[in-house]
């Protein structure tokens, strides 16, 4: 910003200035912002009010978690992968049993499978609840936030009841899940699923779905075509809301997802709109999901038989030998997975969420490497915003769905 | 397969056609666990790269993951593993280059922009350089680190710590000093191909002495060196006392 007062005169002698002088200033957003959904930095260049070039800056929350699985066994590494994307835990630990399972081709009972697209889908819907509330509320609405943190917080207490813990469960085991629910549990989730999350969060999204303000700043934001999502590696309601009904789910499936039966809803314009009503539709399609596996589910074992890779029950320990010596090879050395590499992703509730895993024999990985969602979304963040307003950094960072425990890893 | 791992279409045929699209361009292709890898020709990367999406029959789309695996031992020491996603085949791949320190990777920013920041990302945590790509900034590692954290001989603790310093009323950086040692535990089994000499084991001599042979081994050539035969060979059930306190008398044979 100039002084045009003081600079006339200079402004008479350079013809390339226009009436007014005004140069590109640039401001930071963050790393802390409320707005910013973690620590994120942007380097801001505006024209006015027009942003003119975005540059982030991630890493601030960079831990060095590849670098510690390698030094653990691979049980002890399973709860890093909670901490990775914190408000959807179980859907990363899903990603890494895969992986191993796939590397040492081993089978998992079907109830473990069952179990483990429940939480899943269950992670999913309190994923999105976090993620449509902030959404809303970084573009001004402040009610259906609250209303949608009750679910969250629903959510996390069938977590805590499954698995002890309410946000870092450590529950998916390599080769099915860590212990079985009691059955109560099962029927409260059915029970809730019919009677309180659609009257809470249909209430919530009937807030804002219809709602003029909303529109406004969400409606033609950060459009982004086919071509464009495909190039930049978008994936999960990403690129959905771009158009492309692509699912991992459905298009290839793991555990039972081939069993139950769900939809994929898409987007038409491909803008923050899109983005928030994909994820609203996915909402009720995991409710939909999870009564599937409710339903469905056998009874029987929940962790693989093999005492190579599943531990032995605390109570067959007391009674067999050959148990309690499976338990202390188990906690020790760990098991050792063939020698191999895979790549296993999954559908996160964020998008393609990977696991690139290298093993050398030995009982701990080579080489690990994570395959954020956030990071190609991040990424496209300087062509999205690019003409828009800086007040729509916000919607469009809202409706991208990041987490940086998982962008920096 | 067993696994319940993401069931993509059949490996059948990929090879063959990823060979007959790269010709002189493929160094290796194996199909293992399930899954394609093709090394390829590092100054190459780029035309593979387009024949990979261009060719009919393969059309990988979307690059979904740069990976960078260090093998110190190697005399190019660096894998960079590209995965490729076809969504209209629905099938994933894997590419591979190696390089070392010096030797640079054709950058891919131009057929995926979305290369920029995972290239970013394998030069921050391995050092690998990227020819071609135009913002090879450090990513995830702070303002003006040093070294590359992600290689094998990069150690886990860093080289610097930071904390608030009170006096200098900002953060300040240290070398990095560890109230205990790090601790990293060797749970393999020791009787699976350990590489490393076993407590006590270097007591032992070398080579275990064979046990030389007896001289003078004990033979029995007669009876009457067995006490077999003697009138009274002793322990007979009739002499056993009535109180179990009061030892047998002994015979001749035990003497």
């Amino acid at each position: 910003m100039t002084d045009t007062a003081v600079k006339i005169p200079e402004r008479e002698i350079d013809p390339a200035t226009g009436d007014t002088s005004i140069a590109n200033y640039t401001i930071n957003f963050g790393p802390q912002h409320p707005a910013a959904h973690g620590v994120l930095r942007l380097v801001t260049e505006l024209d006015g009010e027009i942003i003119e070039r975005i540059d982030p800056h991630v890493g601030l929350l960079h831990r060095g978690t590849e670098k510690l699985i390698e030094y653990k066994t691979y049980t002890q590494a399973l709860p890093y992968f909670d901490r990775f994307d914190y408000c959807s835990p179980l859907a990363m630990e899903h990603s890494y049993v895969l992986a191993v399972e796939k590397l040492l081709d081993l089978e998992v009972p079907l109830r473990g499978q069952y179990l483990r697209v429940l939480f899943a889908e269950l992670t999913r819907i309190c994923n999105h609840m976090l993620n449509l509330g902030s959404h809303v509320m970084d573009v001004g609405a402040m009610t259906p936030n609250l209303w949608m943190f009750e679910i969250r917080e629903d959510c996390l207490n069938f977590f805590e009841r499954a698995s002890g813990a309410r946000m870092h469960s450590n529950y998916y085991r390599v080769g099915g899940v860590r212990q079985d629910v009691p059955v109560k549990l099962l029927n409260d989730i059915a029970e809730w699923l019919d009677t309180r999350l659609p009257q809470l969060f249909g209430d919530a999204i009937s807030l804002v779905a219809e709602n003029r303000i909303f529109k406004q700043r969400n409606v033609d934001i950060a459009t982004v075509s086919r071509e464009d999502a495909i190039k930049w590696g978008f994936s999960g309601p990403m690129i959905r809301a771009a158009g492309i009904p692509w699912d991992i789910r459905r298009a290839q499936p793991y555990d039972v997802y081939d069993r139950v039966d769900f939809e994929i809803p898409v987007g038409t314009r491909g803008d923050c709109y899109d983005r928030f009503m994909v994820r609203v539709e996915e909402v009720y399609q995991s409710a939909r999901i999870i009564k599937q596996c409710i339903q469905d589910m056998p009874e029987g074992p929940v962790l693989t038989l093999d005492r190579k890779v599943g531990a032995p029950k605390r109570g067959e320990m007391k009674q067999s030998m050959e148990a309690l010596i499976h338990h202390f090879k188990l906690f020790t050395e760990g098991y050792h997975v063939p020698a191999g590499e895979v790549y296993v992703a999954t559908e996160s509730p964020k998008g393609e969420f990977g696991v690139y895993l290298v093993s050398d024999g030995t009982n701990k990985p080579y080489r690990c490497k994570v395959r954020p969602t956030a990071f190609s979304h991040l990424q496209a963040m300087d062509f999205m915003s690019k003409g828009h307003m800086l007040a729509d950094i916000t919607a469009i960072l809202g409706a991208m769905d990041i987490v940086f425990g998982e962008c920096d890893r | 397969m067993k696994a319940p791992a993401p069931r993509y279409a059949a490996n059948d045929g990929v090879i063959d056609a990823a060979k007959a699209a790269l010709g002189d361009l493929l160094v290796e292709a194996k199909d293992a666990v399930g899954e394609v890898s093709l090394t390829v020709v590092r100054e190459k990367l780029c035309d593979a790269m387009l024949a990979l999406r261009d060719t009919p029959g393969l059309e990988y789309q979307q690059l979904s993951e740069i990976a960078g695996v260090d093998y110190p031992e190697r005399a190019e020491r660096f894998d960079v593993v590209y995965q490729l996603l076809s969504f209209t085949r629905n099938h994933r791949i894997r590419v591979r280059v190696t390089t070392d320190e010096e030797k640079p990777v054709p950058s891919v920013t131009g057929i995926w922009p979305v290369a920029g920041w995972l290239e970013r990302e394998t030069y921050d945590m391995y050092g690998v350089l990227f020819e071609g790509n135009d913002d090879l900034r450090r990513i995830l590692t702070d303002y003006g680190f040093q070294g590359h954290p992600l290689r094998k001989d990069f150690p886990m603790t860093g080289y610097v710590e930071v904390r608030y310093s009170e006096e200098a009323k900002r953060v300040v950086y240290e070398p990095v000093s560890l109230a205990q040692d790090f601790r990293s535990f060797d749970f393999m089994s020791p009787w699976e191909g350990a590489k490393y000499v076993l407590p006590g084991d270097e007591k032992a001599p070398a080579a275990p002495v064979p046990t030389p042979p007896v001289k003078d081994a004990k033979t029995s050539e007669n009876t009457a060196q067995t006490g077999a035969g003697q009138p009274h060979p002793g322990n007979q059930p009739g002499e056993k006392p009535k109180d179990a306190d009061v030892p047998a008398p002994k015979g001749e044979g035990q003497k």
